[in-house]
């Protein structure tokens, strides 16, 4: 049978990178094909050219037979391409409806035509089991829901092949399953579906088929059933990977930070701290799980004093730190690894040395009475690079320059090698790669064997259970309770980041709870 | 001291709806630019040039309706110019909008200077100025008559175009690709529509209502062209396009505002108030004004992040 969608031979050079190297991808009519690969294989890049938005250097493109030029995304949008981007093309303060029609408008006598555009996306919802509110505001919905206009958007506009960019990383598993019955309900109706993701769990369970990309370069195309998750992370990285890598828990220590009722304002009502109390040990890792926006920011700033606490006290190791500067709370044995390593954790202008001098530069022996004292800045900065395996090995090189995971190993050496009690880490291997997330993991338990006290807050479910001695939920600002690892699942974690306490989720109580 | 009726009388009215019909034109175009998220504070070099070319066009032609159509194509013109260094060579708009005032006040004295001989301000019988309409049947009363016959048509057309670009703005594609293209304009590339091309309508709509705007001033408002005669009112149709919440019918409402404080100064100068004072009064306004409205923006903003 012919392919529905043939890429054949695609190159495609950036200024210093080549993206693609002669990449060969085809679909079959009514599959659903996943495309894995770590963060800068090629996935995206391959999923643009297909969408038009990028322009291959070489290679064709064939759609049913046919070969195609795409100069723009309209151009692969009226041969049937949608995709849902992992960064929702979506206006905030339009409505639902607004946002599905843009750019197809219905329109009677050149007017917009909103009762008959309102009809056809009823329609369309009821037809693939998409619920929407069609005169809601994007703002006012969820995550989930806002995911589901996309859906429709690319439906609307006649999209037979639908690229789902990542479209898990940022549901609760819940909602992950109800995008699997859409994703089901897609298949069902013929569309055909590429489905984008680097979590191995997830492409197994849904495709029909998975491609494998590394440098730029397929490394292979296989039948689910002949797919391995191992086979996959093999192909993915080049080796064997070893992620579920937890050692037997050592007995904690004493208490090293003290969360006593913290309240405090938050960027919107949802991620408005309430009331927040948790205990973290030396040796011991707590988890914070959740969904993004539910209060983890707030509260990672508070703890660290780059945001106020309104009501509550923090202490660390007994001492009370509640308000303190960052540069103070420093002084007391804290360590940050920031949220966003491009804003807040790097200077993208500054070479990676000086970036990893940035905490100790103004005590000995870095610097005497005000003077940097390069040679030990040099040796150190040498040091540190060649421990944590920082590439390029080059510490005079800008780390605007760098990629996302050695940005991160740079920002991970300097808080550990601090050596402090206390290590706060937020969303640490987010948007790395898979190297990457492997050897930042094996430090983070390294630091618990050394009995440090770390709070680990992710958005990776997957991370929080297989690194946290317990694991707190947080939900619209709240903890909604503190689980050991041990008796921690999927199930109901996910429940609890939706809303449930920690009794309801395992008394199955949880999805009454969520429909109220 | 006056008593307040003395202030308060129909003539105010009428004052105020002549003194916001720059004012909203002004602002008309404005709401057009910021859906864009352009800010194009260029509308007031825009209408300054604008209302020169008005009063030169008339004078040598002898008609204000080529008076308009020359005021137009100026405005227009400036307005591409605009595009040109903020579209294509990507400078900062307001940077942009900055050079075109200053550049605007240069020009027209130089013109002024050049073309008619003059310094500071430019008057002739020869100059023919927008006519005031008539409607007979609003002369059933006396009250009726004084507060909305006889205005300008530039007073009529203002009023007409409130509603005119409501309706463009929110019933019609054009309008709503343009409110996504402020919003969230990455979706509307991937909606196959070219963000740039939005983005140049929207700039020369605007060049063309501060085109109507500066013929007004020049022609309509008064019959005659002076240095500098725009005199803020370019900025205060900023202030009244973001006090009307960039919609066009509140809008009206913010501009109409504006005239009232002008009109009430007016009044009160002639009546032996110090004249500093009153003259400061519509910029006082606009100061609460955009205090108010960015107040407004920002609770919005905080309250509303999407997800």
């Amino acid at each position: 049978m012919e392919p529905l969608v043939k890429l054949s031979g695609i190159i495609k050079q950036f200024p210093n990178v080549v993206a693609l190297k002669e990449v060969d991808f085809s679909l079959r009519e009514g599959e659903v094909h996943s495309l894995v690969g770590e963060n800068g294989a090629g996935k995206s890049t391959l999923m643009n050219v297909l969408y038009g938005v990028i322009q291959p250097d070489r290679g064709d493109i064939f759609i049913r037979g046919e070969k195609q030029h795409f100069h723009s995304a309209r151009d692969a949008m009226n041969l049937g391409i949608g995709m849902v981007h992992q960064e929702f093309m979506l206006a905030p303060t339009m409505t639902v409806l607004e946002n599905i029609i843009l750019g197809f408008e219905p329109t009677k006598r050149s007017v917009l035509d909103y009762d008959l555009a309102y009809e056809q996306i009823t329609e369309l919802s009821r037809e693939y089991g998409l619920a929407v509110r069609p005169e809601s505001k994007i703002m006012d919905n969820s995550v989930g829901e806002a995911q589901r206009v996309e859906i429709l958007k690319a439906l609307y506009r006649g999209a037979e092949v639908l690229i789902l960019d990542e479209p898990t990383a940022v549901l609760t598993p819940q909602e992950t399953d109800e995008l699997f019955r859409v994703i089901a309900s897609l298949k069902q109706h013929g569309k055909t579906v590429i489905f984008i993701s680097h979590k191995l769990q997830e492409v197994m369970e849904i495709s029909d088929r998975i491609t494998v990309m590394r440098d730029g370069k397929v490394q292979g195309t296989l039948d689910v059933a002949d797919a391995t998750k191992e086979k996959l992370a093999v192909l993915m990285v080049g080796r064997e990977v070893f992620l579920n890598i937890k050692a037997a828990s050592t007995k904690a220590g004493p208490v090293v930070l003290d969360v006593r009722g913290i309240s405090a304002r938050g960027r919107r009502k949802l991620s408005e701290l309430t009331d927040v109390s948790f205990q973290v040990r030396a040796g011991e890792i707590l988890g914070i799980a959740g969904v993004d926006g539910n209060g983890q920011s707030e509260l990672v700033e508070a703890l660290t004093g780059l945001g106020r606490v309104d009501q509550g006290e923090i202490l660390i190791s007994g001492t009370p730190i509640t308000n303190l500067s960052p540069g103070q709370i420093r002084k007391k044995r804290v360590a940050h690894i920031p949220e966003d390593r491009n804003t807040s954790g790097l200077c993208k202008e500054m070479t990676i040395g000086e970036n990893l001098i940035a905490i100790t530069l103004d005590q000995p022996p870095l610097s005497k009475h005000g003077v940097i004292r390069s040679r030990e800045v040099n040796e150190l900065a040498a040091k540190l690079v060649k421990e944590y395996d920082i590439r390029p090995a080059n510490h005079r090189i800008r780390t605007a320059n760098l990629s996302g995971g050695n940005k991160q190993k740079v920002i991970v050496a300097r808080e550990v090698s601090e050596d402090a009690d206390l290590l706060i880490a937020a969303h640490p291997t987010r948007g790395v790669d898979i190297g990457s997330i492997e050897f930042i993991r094996s430090i983070l338990l390294a630091q618990r064997e050394q009995g440090k006290a770390i709070l680990l807050v992710s958005a990776d479910l997957e991370e929080i259970m297989s690194l946290s001695d317990r694991i707190a939920v947080m939900y619209e600002g709240k903890i909604m309770g503190i689980v050991p690892a041990a008796e921690a699942n999927e199930r109901v974690l996910g429940l609890m980041m939706a809303g449930a306490t920690y009794d309801e989720a395992t008394q199955g109580k949880g999805d009454e709870v969520i429909e109220a | 001291m006056f008593s307040l009726s003395e202030i308060f009388t129909l003539t105010l009215i009428r004052a105020t709806v002549r003194m916001s019909t720059p004012i909203l034109l002004a602002a008309l175009g404005l709401i057009v630019t910021e859906l864009a998220n352009i800010t194009n504070i260029g509308v007031e070099g825009i209408m300054l040039v604008s209302a020169f070319i008005a009063v030169a066009a008339s004078y040598w032609s002898g008609s204000w309706v080529v008076g308009i159509l020359a005021a137009v194509v100026a405005g227009v013109l400036i307005a591409a110019l605009m595009a040109l260094i903020h579209l294509k060579f990507k400078a900062d708009v307001f940077v942009a909008g900055i050079a075109i005032n200053l550049f605007s006040l240069a020009f027209t004295r130089f013109l002024l200077k050049n073309w008619f001989g003059v310094a500071g301000s430019f008057y002739s019988p020869r100059i023919s100025p927008i006519p005031r309409i008539n409607l007979s049947f609003l002369q059933i009363h006396p009250v009726i008559d004084t507060l909305f016959n006889n205005y300008n048509l530039m007073d009529y057309l203002a009023i007409v175009l409130v509603f005119v670009f409501n309706f463009l703005i929110y019933k019609t594609v054009w309008g709503l690709r343009l409110r996504f293209t402020g919003v969230h304009p990455a979706a509307v590339e991937t909606g196959g529509i070219s963000v740039t091309t939005k983005k140049l309508q929207a700039l020369l709509i605007s060049g063309v209502l501060g085109g109507l705007a500066g013929a007004h001033l020049s022609l309509g408002y008064t019959t005659q062209f002076i240095e500098n005669m725009t005199n803020g009112r370019g900025f205060i149709g900023v202030a009244a396009m973001y006090f009307g919440g960039v919609a066009p019918i509140t809008t009206w409402l913010a501009s109409l505002f504006f005239g009232f404080t002008e009109g009430v100064g007016a009044r009160l100068q002639t009546m032996g108030f110090p004249s500093q004072f009153i003259l400061m009064m519509p910029y006082v306004a606009t100061v609460f004004a955009i205090t108010f409205s960015m107040i407004r923006q920002q609770k919005k903003l905080t309250q509303k992040q999407p997800f």
